[in-house]
Protein backbone atom coordinates (compact mmCIF):
# COMPACT_ATOMS: atom_id res chain seq x y z
CA UNK A 1 0.00 0.00 0.00
CA UNK A 2 1.28 3.50 -0.70
CA UNK A 3 0.14 6.31 1.32
CA UNK A 4 0.94 10.20 0.25
CA UNK A 5 0.32 12.87 2.10
CA UNK A 6 1.85 15.80 4.39
CA UNK A 7 4.30 15.87 7.13
CA UNK A 8 3.98 16.97 10.46
CA UNK A 9 7.09 17.19 12.02
CA UNK A 10 7.40 16.26 16.16
CA UNK A 11 11.28 16.19 17.81
CA UNK A 12 12.66 13.28 20.10
CA UNK A 13 10.95 11.88 23.36
CA UNK A 14 7.58 13.04 22.24
CA UNK A 15 6.06 11.52 25.21
CA UNK A 16 2.50 10.59 25.70
CA UNK A 17 0.90 13.17 27.70
CA UNK A 18 1.99 15.10 24.85
CA UNK A 19 0.67 13.22 22.53
CA UNK A 20 -2.96 12.78 24.77
CA UNK A 21 -2.72 14.76 27.75
CA UNK A 22 -3.55 13.08 31.37
CA UNK A 23 -6.68 15.33 31.99
CA UNK A 24 -8.62 13.00 29.24
CA UNK A 25 -7.91 9.85 30.48
CA UNK A 26 -11.28 9.28 31.56
CA UNK A 27 -12.54 9.59 28.06
CA UNK A 28 -13.38 5.92 26.25
CA UNK A 29 -15.20 7.35 23.02
CA UNK A 30 -12.56 6.93 20.49
CA UNK A 31 -14.14 10.07 18.21
CA UNK A 32 -13.92 12.03 21.58
CA UNK A 33 -9.88 10.66 22.26
CA UNK A 34 -9.05 11.77 18.42
CA UNK A 35 -10.05 15.41 18.85
CA UNK A 36 -7.13 15.83 21.19
CA UNK A 37 -4.29 14.45 19.46
CA UNK A 38 -1.19 15.69 19.58
CA UNK A 39 -2.55 18.23 22.04
CA UNK A 40 0.13 18.55 24.85
CA UNK A 41 2.64 19.13 22.15
CA UNK A 42 3.95 22.76 21.24
CA UNK A 43 2.23 23.04 18.41
CA UNK A 44 -1.03 21.21 19.70
CA UNK A 45 -3.45 23.55 18.64
CA UNK A 46 -2.55 23.95 15.43
CA UNK A 47 -2.44 20.17 14.94
CA UNK A 48 -5.65 20.16 16.21
CA UNK A 49 -6.85 22.53 13.95
CA UNK A 50 -5.10 21.69 10.60
CA UNK A 51 -4.58 18.13 10.80
CA UNK A 52 -6.69 16.48 8.13
CA UNK A 53 -6.92 12.65 6.63
CA UNK A 54 -3.90 11.29 5.19
CA UNK A 55 -1.28 13.66 6.86
CA UNK A 56 1.77 11.97 8.28
CA UNK A 57 3.59 12.24 11.66
CA UNK A 58 7.00 11.97 11.44
CA UNK A 59 9.21 12.39 14.74
CA UNK A 60 12.83 11.61 16.03
CA UNK A 61 13.59 8.49 18.99
CA UNK A 62 11.92 7.20 21.45
CA UNK A 63 8.47 8.73 20.28
CA UNK A 64 5.57 8.01 22.49
CA UNK A 65 7.54 7.08 25.86
CA UNK A 66 5.63 7.52 28.65
CA UNK A 67 2.36 5.83 29.53
CA UNK A 68 0.58 2.73 28.88
CA UNK A 69 -2.27 4.54 27.64
CA UNK A 70 -3.24 3.36 24.59
CA UNK A 71 -5.57 6.26 24.00
CA UNK A 72 -2.02 8.22 22.59
CA UNK A 73 -2.86 5.81 19.57
CA UNK A 74 -6.15 5.61 19.01
CA UNK A 75 -6.34 9.47 19.07
CA UNK A 76 -3.72 9.34 16.60
CA UNK A 77 -5.03 7.19 14.21
CA UNK A 78 -8.75 8.59 14.76
CA UNK A 79 -7.03 12.19 13.08
CA UNK A 80 -6.63 10.56 10.39
CA UNK A 81 -3.14 9.90 10.82
CA UNK A 82 -2.42 6.79 8.33
CA UNK A 83 1.22 6.17 8.93
CA UNK A 84 3.56 7.20 11.94
CA UNK A 85 7.74 7.56 11.10
CA UNK A 86 10.19 8.00 13.74
CA UNK A 87 13.69 7.07 14.44
CA UNK A 88 12.34 4.78 17.37
CA UNK A 89 9.36 4.24 19.01
CA UNK A 90 8.61 3.38 23.14
CA UNK A 91 7.84 -0.06 23.29
CA UNK A 92 4.99 -0.30 24.58
CA UNK A 93 3.71 2.66 22.36
CA UNK A 94 5.12 0.40 19.60
CA UNK A 95 2.65 -2.55 20.49
CA UNK A 96 -0.41 -0.38 21.06
CA UNK A 97 -0.17 0.83 17.35
CA UNK A 98 0.44 -2.62 16.14
CA UNK A 99 -2.57 -3.83 18.09
CA UNK A 100 -4.79 -1.03 17.10
CA UNK A 101 -3.65 -1.64 13.57
CA UNK A 102 -2.03 1.69 13.21
CA UNK A 103 0.97 1.04 10.71
CA UNK A 104 4.32 2.54 11.97
CA UNK A 105 7.79 2.68 10.51
CA UNK A 106 11.22 3.02 11.32
CA UNK A 107 13.76 5.32 9.84
CA UNK A 108 16.97 6.76 10.88
CA UNK A 109 17.33 9.51 8.19
CA UNK A 110 14.75 11.91 9.31
CA UNK A 111 16.93 14.89 9.81
CA UNK A 112 15.99 16.33 5.41
CA UNK A 113 12.78 15.77 6.38
CA UNK A 114 10.72 19.18 7.04
CA UNK A 115 7.60 20.31 8.50
CA UNK A 116 4.83 20.59 5.58
CA UNK A 117 6.87 18.49 3.06
CA UNK A 118 4.99 16.04 0.81
CA UNK A 119 6.26 12.24 1.22
CA UNK A 120 5.16 9.23 -0.69
CA UNK A 121 5.49 6.04 2.02
CA UNK A 122 5.53 2.51 0.42
CA UNK A 123 4.19 0.20 3.52
CA UNK A 124 5.35 -2.72 1.94
CA UNK A 125 8.51 -2.48 0.97
CA UNK A 126 9.51 0.88 3.87
CA UNK A 127 10.61 2.80 0.72
CA UNK A 128 9.89 6.66 2.20
CA UNK A 129 9.96 9.41 -0.69
CA UNK A 130 10.47 12.75 -0.06
CA UNK A 131 8.69 14.62 -3.36
CA UNK A 132 9.51 18.11 -1.93
CA UNK A 133 12.69 17.34 -1.09
CA UNK A 134 13.22 15.01 -3.79
CA UNK A 135 15.02 12.34 -1.37
CA UNK A 136 14.18 8.98 -1.17
CA UNK A 137 14.98 6.24 2.06
CA UNK A 138 14.60 2.50 3.42
CA UNK A 139 12.91 2.58 6.65
CA UNK A 140 12.85 -0.47 9.01
CA UNK A 141 9.64 -2.77 8.45
CA UNK A 142 7.95 -4.06 11.77
CA UNK A 143 8.89 -8.00 12.03
CA UNK A 144 6.76 -10.43 10.60
CA UNK A 145 4.19 -11.56 13.48
CA UNK A 146 3.41 -7.64 14.16
CA UNK A 147 2.85 -7.65 10.34
CA UNK A 148 0.46 -10.39 10.70
CA UNK A 149 -1.27 -8.72 13.52
CA UNK A 150 -1.27 -5.88 11.51
CA UNK A 151 -2.98 -7.70 8.92
CA UNK A 152 -5.27 -9.90 10.42
CA UNK A 153 -7.06 -6.18 11.50
CA UNK A 154 -5.21 -5.70 14.92
CA UNK A 155 -4.44 -7.87 17.99
CA UNK A 156 -8.11 -8.85 19.07
CA UNK A 157 -9.00 -10.08 15.21
CA UNK A 158 -5.77 -12.01 15.19
CA UNK A 159 -6.30 -13.73 18.50
CA UNK A 160 -10.30 -14.43 17.52
CA UNK A 161 -8.59 -16.25 13.86
CA UNK A 162 -6.11 -18.23 15.70
CA UNK A 163 -5.80 -21.90 16.40
CA UNK A 164 -4.38 -22.12 19.59
CA UNK A 165 -7.24 -22.25 22.41
CA UNK A 166 -7.34 -20.72 25.39
CA UNK A 167 -5.22 -21.34 28.46
CA UNK A 168 -8.16 -21.90 30.48
CA UNK A 169 -9.32 -24.34 27.88
CA UNK A 170 -6.22 -26.34 28.62
CA UNK B 1 20.50 -17.21 30.45
CA UNK B 2 19.44 -13.62 31.95
CA UNK B 3 16.55 -13.60 34.41
CA UNK B 4 14.01 -12.26 31.32
CA UNK B 5 15.46 -15.39 29.03
CA UNK B 6 14.91 -18.23 32.07
CA UNK B 7 11.39 -16.61 33.01
CA UNK B 8 10.07 -16.83 29.45
CA UNK B 9 11.85 -20.72 28.79
CA UNK B 10 10.14 -22.09 31.53
CA UNK B 11 7.05 -20.46 30.42
CA UNK B 12 6.74 -21.48 26.83
CA UNK B 13 8.47 -24.91 27.51
CA UNK B 14 11.99 -24.29 25.49
CA UNK B 15 14.82 -22.26 25.92
CA UNK B 16 14.61 -18.73 24.44
CA UNK B 17 16.67 -16.11 23.03
CA UNK B 18 17.12 -12.42 22.41
CA UNK B 19 15.16 -11.22 19.88
CA UNK B 20 12.78 -14.36 19.91
CA UNK B 21 8.87 -13.75 19.80
CA UNK B 22 7.07 -16.05 22.01
CA UNK B 23 3.33 -16.48 22.68
CA UNK B 24 3.52 -17.03 26.56
CA UNK B 25 0.74 -17.50 29.01
CA UNK B 26 0.22 -15.33 31.88
CA UNK B 27 -0.18 -15.69 35.50
CA UNK B 28 -2.45 -12.42 36.02
CA UNK B 29 -3.90 -9.81 33.65
CA UNK B 30 -4.19 -6.53 36.25
CA UNK B 31 -6.11 -2.96 34.84
CA UNK B 32 -6.97 -0.55 36.54
CA UNK B 33 -9.24 2.60 36.76
CA UNK B 34 -7.60 4.40 34.31
CA UNK B 35 -8.00 2.22 30.98
CA UNK B 36 -9.83 -0.49 32.76
CA UNK B 37 -13.05 0.82 31.47
CA UNK B 38 -11.56 1.18 28.24
CA UNK B 39 -10.33 -2.70 28.52
CA UNK B 40 -14.29 -3.82 29.46
CA UNK B 41 -15.50 -1.98 26.52
CA UNK B 42 -13.33 -3.79 23.92
CA UNK B 43 -14.22 -6.85 25.51
CA UNK B 44 -17.50 -6.41 25.68
CA UNK B 45 -17.47 -5.56 22.07
CA UNK B 46 -15.20 -8.10 20.93
CA UNK B 47 -16.27 -11.12 23.46
CA UNK B 48 -19.34 -10.34 24.58
CA UNK B 49 -20.57 -12.39 27.84
CA UNK B 50 -17.73 -14.83 27.10
CA UNK B 51 -16.09 -15.57 30.55
CA UNK B 52 -11.98 -14.18 31.14
CA UNK B 53 -9.53 -16.62 30.23
CA UNK B 54 -9.41 -17.60 34.56
CA UNK B 55 -11.22 -15.41 36.72
CA UNK B 56 -8.68 -15.61 39.51
CA UNK B 57 -5.88 -14.48 37.45
CA UNK B 58 -7.70 -11.13 36.69
CA UNK B 59 -7.13 -8.03 39.40
CA UNK B 60 -8.82 -4.85 38.99
CA UNK B 61 -7.40 -1.82 41.31
CA UNK B 62 -8.60 1.58 41.67
CA UNK B 63 -5.18 3.87 42.05
CA UNK B 64 -5.64 7.48 40.17
CA UNK B 65 -8.92 9.01 40.08
CA UNK B 66 -10.05 8.34 43.72
CA UNK B 67 -12.16 8.55 45.11
CA UNK B 68 -14.40 9.84 41.51
CA UNK B 69 -13.87 13.40 40.94
CA UNK B 70 -16.92 13.41 38.40
CA UNK B 71 -19.83 12.03 36.83
CA UNK B 72 -17.67 10.84 34.14
CA UNK B 73 -15.27 8.76 36.38
CA UNK B 74 -17.83 7.85 38.54
CA UNK B 75 -19.24 6.00 35.59
CA UNK B 76 -15.54 4.62 34.30
CA UNK B 77 -15.63 3.10 37.99
CA UNK B 78 -18.86 1.57 37.96
CA UNK B 79 -18.20 -0.46 34.77
CA UNK B 80 -15.47 -1.86 36.87
CA UNK B 81 -17.47 -2.87 39.58
CA UNK B 82 -20.30 -4.37 37.16
CA UNK B 83 -17.95 -6.29 35.08
CA UNK B 84 -15.89 -7.75 38.77
CA UNK B 85 -19.12 -8.77 39.90
CA UNK B 86 -20.68 -10.44 37.02
CA UNK B 87 -17.23 -12.33 36.07
CA UNK B 88 -16.07 -12.84 39.98
CA UNK B 89 -12.83 -11.27 39.69
CA UNK B 90 -10.96 -9.82 41.88
CA UNK B 91 -11.66 -5.54 43.10
CA UNK B 92 -9.93 -3.66 45.09
CA UNK B 93 -11.62 -0.64 45.38
CA UNK B 94 -11.07 2.97 46.21
CA UNK B 95 -9.88 2.49 50.03
CA UNK B 96 -7.11 0.54 48.71
CA UNK B 97 -4.10 1.91 46.90
CA UNK B 98 -1.37 1.75 43.93
CA UNK B 99 -2.00 -1.15 42.16
CA UNK B 100 1.18 -2.72 41.73
CA UNK B 101 1.97 -2.63 45.13
CA UNK B 102 -2.03 -4.11 46.04
CA UNK B 103 -0.81 -7.02 44.45
CA UNK B 104 2.38 -7.60 45.87
CA UNK B 105 1.04 -6.63 49.77
CA UNK B 106 -2.12 -9.30 48.51
CA UNK B 107 -0.25 -12.30 47.98
CA UNK B 108 -0.59 -11.78 43.95
CA UNK B 109 3.11 -11.61 42.76
CA UNK B 110 5.83 -13.84 42.55
CA UNK B 111 9.34 -14.64 41.33
CA UNK B 112 8.92 -16.28 37.82
CA UNK B 113 5.65 -14.70 37.48
CA UNK B 114 4.53 -13.30 34.04
CA UNK B 115 1.87 -10.50 34.33
CA UNK B 116 0.62 -7.47 32.27
CA UNK B 117 -1.34 -4.81 33.30
CA UNK B 118 -2.57 -1.11 32.58
CA UNK B 119 0.46 0.97 33.43
CA UNK B 120 3.60 1.49 32.46
CA UNK B 121 4.88 1.39 35.94
CA UNK B 122 3.76 -1.92 36.26
CA UNK B 123 7.28 -3.28 35.35
CA UNK B 124 8.24 -1.95 39.10
CA UNK B 125 7.37 -5.81 40.27
CA UNK B 126 10.84 -6.73 38.89
CA UNK B 127 11.55 -5.88 42.16
CA UNK B 128 10.43 -9.44 43.14
CA UNK B 129 11.88 -11.45 40.33
CA UNK B 130 8.94 -11.11 38.49
CA UNK B 131 8.50 -10.20 34.82
CA UNK B 132 5.83 -7.84 34.48
CA UNK B 133 4.84 -5.40 32.06
CA UNK B 134 2.93 -2.11 31.57
CA UNK B 135 0.51 -2.43 27.99
CA UNK B 136 -2.52 -0.56 26.66
CA UNK B 137 -6.13 -1.63 26.17
CA UNK B 138 -6.03 -3.91 23.31
CA UNK B 139 -3.14 -5.97 24.99
CA UNK B 140 -4.83 -6.17 28.36
CA UNK B 141 -8.24 -7.23 26.70
CA UNK B 142 -6.90 -10.15 24.34
CA UNK B 143 -5.19 -11.02 27.58
CA UNK B 144 -7.97 -11.44 29.30
CA UNK B 145 -9.83 -13.24 27.01
CA UNK B 146 -7.28 -15.96 25.70
CA UNK B 147 -4.56 -16.07 28.36
CA UNK B 148 -1.99 -15.65 26.70
CA UNK B 149 0.15 -12.85 25.13
CA UNK B 150 3.21 -12.04 22.52
CA UNK B 151 6.75 -11.20 23.64
CA UNK B 152 9.47 -10.38 22.10
CA UNK B 153 12.23 -11.28 24.18
CA UNK B 154 14.69 -8.16 25.00
CA UNK B 155 18.55 -8.20 25.34
CA UNK B 156 19.56 -7.42 29.11
CA UNK B 157 21.53 -4.57 29.99
CA UNK B 158 23.35 -5.15 33.76
CA UNK B 159 23.19 -2.08 36.64
CA UNK B 160 26.28 -2.66 39.21
CA UNK B 161 26.20 -0.36 42.27
CA UNK B 162 28.76 -0.48 44.61
CA UNK B 163 29.48 1.15 48.14
CA UNK B 164 27.87 2.20 50.82
CA UNK B 165 25.58 5.40 50.57
CA UNK B 166 26.20 8.02 52.99
CA UNK B 167 23.41 9.90 55.07
CA UNK B 168 20.19 10.88 53.02
CA UNK B 169 21.41 9.61 49.96
CA UNK B 170 18.79 7.35 48.79
CA UNK B 171 18.02 4.55 46.13
CA UNK B 172 15.98 7.54 44.42
CA UNK B 173 19.55 9.20 44.08
CA UNK B 174 21.03 6.21 42.77
CA UNK B 175 18.46 5.63 39.91
CA UNK B 176 17.96 9.22 39.05
CA UNK B 177 22.24 9.39 38.77
CA UNK B 178 21.89 5.78 36.91
CA UNK B 179 19.07 7.79 34.34
CA UNK B 180 21.67 10.61 33.90
CA UNK B 181 23.75 8.00 32.77
CA UNK B 182 21.63 5.57 30.96
CA UNK B 183 19.56 8.61 29.59
CA UNK B 184 15.52 8.74 28.68
CA UNK B 185 16.03 6.32 25.51
CA UNK B 186 19.33 4.20 26.96
CA UNK B 187 17.73 1.38 27.76
CA UNK B 188 14.82 1.54 24.96
CA UNK B 189 13.65 -2.58 24.25
CA UNK B 190 15.81 -3.99 26.72
CA UNK B 191 15.46 -5.14 30.03
CA UNK B 192 17.99 -4.50 32.91
CA UNK B 193 19.32 -6.45 35.90
CA UNK B 194 20.52 -4.52 39.33
CA UNK B 195 23.02 -6.10 41.24
CA UNK B 196 25.62 -5.04 43.25
CA UNK B 197 26.04 -4.94 47.02
CA UNK B 198 24.49 -1.33 47.29
CA UNK B 199 21.66 -3.13 45.85
CA UNK B 200 21.93 -6.51 47.62
CA UNK B 201 21.56 -4.25 50.98
CA UNK B 202 18.06 -2.56 49.92
CA UNK B 203 14.73 -3.10 51.35
CA UNK B 204 11.82 -3.76 49.45
CA UNK B 205 11.04 -0.19 49.03
CA UNK B 206 14.15 0.70 48.09
CA UNK B 207 14.66 -2.10 45.43
CA UNK B 208 10.89 -0.71 44.30
CA UNK B 209 12.58 2.82 43.71
CA UNK B 210 15.39 1.81 41.99
CA UNK B 211 12.84 -0.87 39.23
CA UNK B 212 10.13 1.91 38.99
CA UNK B 213 12.09 4.15 36.98
CA UNK B 214 13.36 1.60 34.36
CA UNK B 215 10.26 3.00 32.80
CA UNK B 216 12.07 6.05 32.41
CA UNK B 217 15.13 5.06 30.47
CA UNK B 218 12.81 3.16 28.09
CA UNK B 219 13.28 -0.29 29.67
CA UNK B 220 10.78 -3.19 29.26
CA UNK B 221 11.55 -4.16 32.83
CA UNK B 222 14.54 -3.94 35.46
CA UNK B 223 15.37 -7.03 37.81
CA UNK B 224 16.57 -7.47 41.45
CA UNK B 225 17.54 -11.16 42.61
CA UNK B 226 14.78 -11.49 45.19
CA UNK B 227 17.17 -11.99 48.61
CA UNK B 228 15.81 -14.08 51.70
CA UNK B 229 14.42 -10.73 52.81
CA UNK B 230 12.02 -10.56 49.86
CA UNK B 231 11.41 -13.91 49.34
CA UNK B 232 10.18 -14.23 53.14
CA UNK B 233 8.07 -11.62 52.57
CA UNK B 234 6.23 -13.19 49.43
CA UNK B 235 6.12 -16.09 51.33
CA UNK B 236 4.03 -14.67 54.12
CA UNK B 237 1.93 -13.11 51.12
CA UNK B 238 1.44 -15.15 49.34
CA UNK B 239 1.39 -18.40 52.04
CA UNK B 240 2.66 -20.15 49.47
CA UNK B 241 6.48 -21.21 49.05
CA UNK B 242 8.23 -18.73 46.33
CA UNK B 243 11.34 -20.21 44.16
CA UNK B 244 13.95 -17.96 44.31
CA UNK B 245 15.28 -16.51 40.75
CA UNK B 246 18.67 -15.71 39.84
CA UNK B 247 20.29 -14.71 36.63
CA UNK B 248 23.24 -17.63 35.39
CA UNK B 249 26.67 -16.84 36.24
CA UNK B 250 27.79 -17.22 32.10
CA UNK B 251 24.53 -14.81 31.10
CA UNK B 252 24.98 -12.76 28.35
CA UNK B 253 24.55 -8.76 28.41
CA UNK B 254 24.71 -6.44 26.18
CA UNK B 255 26.29 -3.55 27.86
CA UNK B 256 27.55 -3.34 31.80
CA UNK B 257 27.56 -0.27 34.00
CA UNK B 258 29.27 0.08 36.78
CA UNK B 259 28.24 2.58 39.55
CA UNK B 260 30.54 3.48 42.85
CA UNK B 261 28.09 5.18 44.83
CA UNK B 262 29.75 5.76 47.92
CA UNK B 263 30.81 9.89 47.67
CA UNK B 264 27.28 10.39 45.55
CA UNK B 265 25.38 13.37 46.45
CA UNK B 266 21.76 13.65 46.74
CA UNK B 267 20.67 13.94 42.65
CA UNK B 268 17.63 16.21 41.43
CA UNK B 269 16.18 15.66 37.73
CA UNK B 270 14.97 19.13 35.98
CA UNK B 271 12.75 20.23 34.09
CA UNK B 272 11.61 18.49 31.64
CA UNK B 273 13.37 15.42 31.48
CA UNK B 274 13.61 12.50 34.38
CA UNK B 275 17.35 12.12 32.75
CA UNK B 276 18.45 15.62 33.17
CA UNK B 277 19.98 14.91 36.54
CA UNK B 278 22.24 16.94 38.76
CA UNK B 279 23.31 17.48 42.18
CA UNK B 280 20.78 18.95 44.52
CA UNK B 281 23.43 21.64 45.91
CA UNK B 282 23.67 22.63 42.21
CA UNK B 283 19.92 24.37 42.62
CA UNK B 284 20.01 25.98 45.90
CA UNK B 285 18.42 29.06 44.94
CA UNK B 286 15.23 27.76 43.09
CA UNK B 287 11.88 28.52 44.73
CA UNK B 288 8.77 26.03 44.88
CA UNK B 289 5.10 26.11 45.11
CA UNK B 290 4.66 22.60 45.68
CA UNK B 291 6.33 19.29 46.98
CA UNK B 292 4.88 16.02 46.48
CA UNK B 293 6.06 12.49 48.60
CA UNK B 294 4.35 9.86 47.41
CA UNK B 295 3.94 7.60 44.39
CA UNK B 296 4.92 3.91 42.96
CA UNK B 297 8.34 5.13 42.90
CA UNK B 298 8.64 7.01 46.51
CA UNK B 299 5.29 6.19 48.65
CA UNK B 300 6.10 2.94 50.85
CA UNK B 301 6.57 3.17 54.70
CA UNK B 302 10.60 4.10 54.85
CA UNK B 303 10.33 6.47 51.95
CA UNK B 304 7.53 8.66 54.38
CA UNK B 305 9.66 7.61 57.52
CA UNK B 306 12.46 8.94 56.18
CA UNK B 307 10.64 12.74 55.18
CA UNK B 308 9.27 12.38 59.03
CA UNK B 309 12.49 12.22 60.57
CA UNK B 310 13.59 15.54 58.57
CA UNK B 311 9.81 17.28 58.76
CA UNK B 312 9.84 16.30 62.84
CA UNK B 313 9.25 18.97 65.27
CA UNK B 314 9.21 21.31 61.85
CA UNK B 315 6.90 23.91 60.11
CA UNK B 316 7.05 23.88 56.50
CA UNK B 317 7.57 27.60 54.76
CA UNK B 318 4.90 29.55 54.88
CA UNK B 319 3.40 29.63 50.92
CA UNK B 320 4.38 26.42 50.55
CA UNK B 321 1.89 23.61 50.08
CA UNK B 322 3.57 20.07 50.69
CA UNK B 323 1.39 16.99 49.88
CA UNK B 324 1.83 13.60 51.20
CA UNK B 325 0.35 10.54 50.10
CA UNK B 326 1.09 6.70 51.17
CA UNK B 327 1.09 4.33 48.19
CA UNK B 328 -1.38 1.91 49.69
CA UNK B 329 -3.79 1.83 52.92
CA UNK B 330 -1.11 -1.08 54.58
CA UNK B 331 1.10 2.17 54.13
CA UNK B 332 -1.15 4.41 56.13
CA UNK B 333 -1.57 2.09 58.57
CA UNK B 334 1.75 1.69 59.43
CA UNK B 335 2.57 5.70 59.25
CA UNK B 336 -0.54 6.05 61.79
CA UNK B 337 0.82 3.36 63.89
CA UNK B 338 4.51 4.66 64.05
CA UNK B 339 3.22 8.44 64.37
CA UNK B 340 4.58 9.87 61.39
CA UNK B 341 0.63 11.36 60.13
CA UNK B 342 1.16 13.65 63.62
CA UNK B 343 4.97 14.95 62.35
CA UNK B 344 2.79 15.33 58.91
CA UNK B 345 -0.32 17.09 60.10
CA UNK B 346 2.01 19.48 62.35
CA UNK B 347 4.35 20.67 59.75
CA UNK B 348 1.50 21.53 57.86
CA UNK B 349 1.60 18.64 54.67
CA UNK B 350 -1.90 17.86 53.62
CA UNK B 351 -2.11 14.48 53.73
CA UNK B 352 -4.31 12.55 51.46
CA UNK B 353 -6.17 9.24 50.88
CA UNK B 354 -3.24 6.11 49.23
CA UNK B 355 -2.98 6.24 45.40
CA UNK B 356 -1.35 7.10 42.76
CA UNK B 357 -2.00 11.04 43.06
CA UNK B 358 0.63 13.44 41.41
CA UNK B 359 1.04 11.34 38.29
CA UNK B 360 -0.70 13.02 36.03
CA UNK B 361 -2.93 15.94 35.00
CA UNK B 362 -6.37 14.50 36.43
CA UNK B 363 -5.68 14.69 39.92
CA UNK B 364 -6.32 17.09 42.48
CA UNK B 365 -2.81 18.97 43.30
CA UNK B 366 -2.35 19.96 39.78
CA UNK B 367 -0.20 23.15 39.11
CA UNK B 368 -0.89 26.96 37.77
CA UNK B 369 1.13 27.97 34.61
CA UNK B 370 4.41 29.25 36.00
CA UNK B 371 4.21 27.03 39.13
CA UNK B 372 7.38 24.77 40.33
CA UNK B 373 7.13 21.43 42.48
CA UNK B 374 9.21 19.53 43.38
CA UNK B 375 8.05 15.43 43.35
CA UNK B 376 9.48 12.63 44.67
CA UNK B 377 7.44 10.46 41.47
CA UNK B 378 8.82 9.56 38.09
CA UNK B 379 8.60 11.58 35.63
CA UNK B 380 8.78 15.25 35.26
CA UNK B 381 7.48 15.39 31.19
CA UNK B 382 6.24 18.90 30.00
CA UNK B 383 2.42 20.03 30.93
CA UNK B 384 2.60 16.42 32.65
CA UNK B 385 1.10 18.15 36.02
CA UNK B 386 -0.29 21.31 34.25
CA UNK B 387 0.82 23.51 31.67
CA UNK B 388 3.42 25.82 32.24
CA UNK B 389 4.66 24.25 35.09
CA UNK B 390 7.87 23.11 35.91
CA UNK B 391 8.60 19.93 38.13
CA UNK B 392 11.49 18.38 39.47
CA UNK B 393 12.39 14.86 40.78
CA UNK B 394 14.14 13.99 43.98
CA UNK B 395 14.04 11.49 47.04
CA UNK B 396 11.50 11.88 49.83
CA UNK B 397 14.33 13.47 51.99
CA UNK B 398 14.94 16.47 49.57
CA UNK B 399 11.63 16.82 49.19
CA UNK B 400 11.19 16.94 52.80
CA UNK B 401 14.11 19.20 53.38
CA UNK B 402 12.63 21.51 50.48
CA UNK B 403 9.45 21.86 52.01
CA UNK B 404 10.71 23.44 55.11
CA UNK B 405 12.83 25.90 53.26
CA UNK B 406 11.06 26.82 50.24
CA UNK B 407 14.13 26.52 48.02
CA UNK B 408 15.40 23.41 46.91
CA UNK B 409 17.74 22.39 49.63
CA UNK B 410 20.06 19.40 50.02
CA UNK B 411 18.67 17.13 53.14
CA UNK B 412 21.77 17.10 54.83
CA UNK B 413 21.91 20.76 55.26
CA UNK B 414 18.46 21.08 57.85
Amino acid sequence: MIIKGRVWRFGNDIDTDQIYPGKYLPIIDKKEMARHAMEGTEIGECFINNVKDGDIIVAGTNFGCGSSREHATVAIKGCGIPVVIAQSFASIFRRNCVNIGLPILQLKDIEKIYDGDIVEVNLNNGKVKNITQNKCYKAILVSQLESEIMNAGGLLAYLKQMKQERCSDG
Amino acid sequence: MTIIEKIFSRAVGRDVKPGDYVWSPLDLVAMRDFGGPNVIQEYTENFGDSPVFDNDKIAITFDLHIPARDEKVACNHNILRQFALKQDVKLFDINTGVGQHILFEHGLVKPWNIIVGTDSHMNLLGAFGTAAFGMGTTDITGAMYKGKLWFRIPKTIKIVVTGTLPKYVTAKDVILYVLKNVTTAGALDKALEFSGDTVERMNIAERITLTSMVTEMSGDIGFIEPDSNVLTFLNTRTREEVEPIHADSTASYEKVYEFSVHDLKPQIACPHSPDKVTDVKELSRIEIDQIFIGSCTNGRFEDLKIAASILKGKKIKKGVRLIIVPATMEVAHDALKAGLYEIFLSCGAVVTNPGCALCTTGHPGILAPGETMVSTSNRNFVGKLGKGAAVYLASPATAAATAITGIITDPRQV
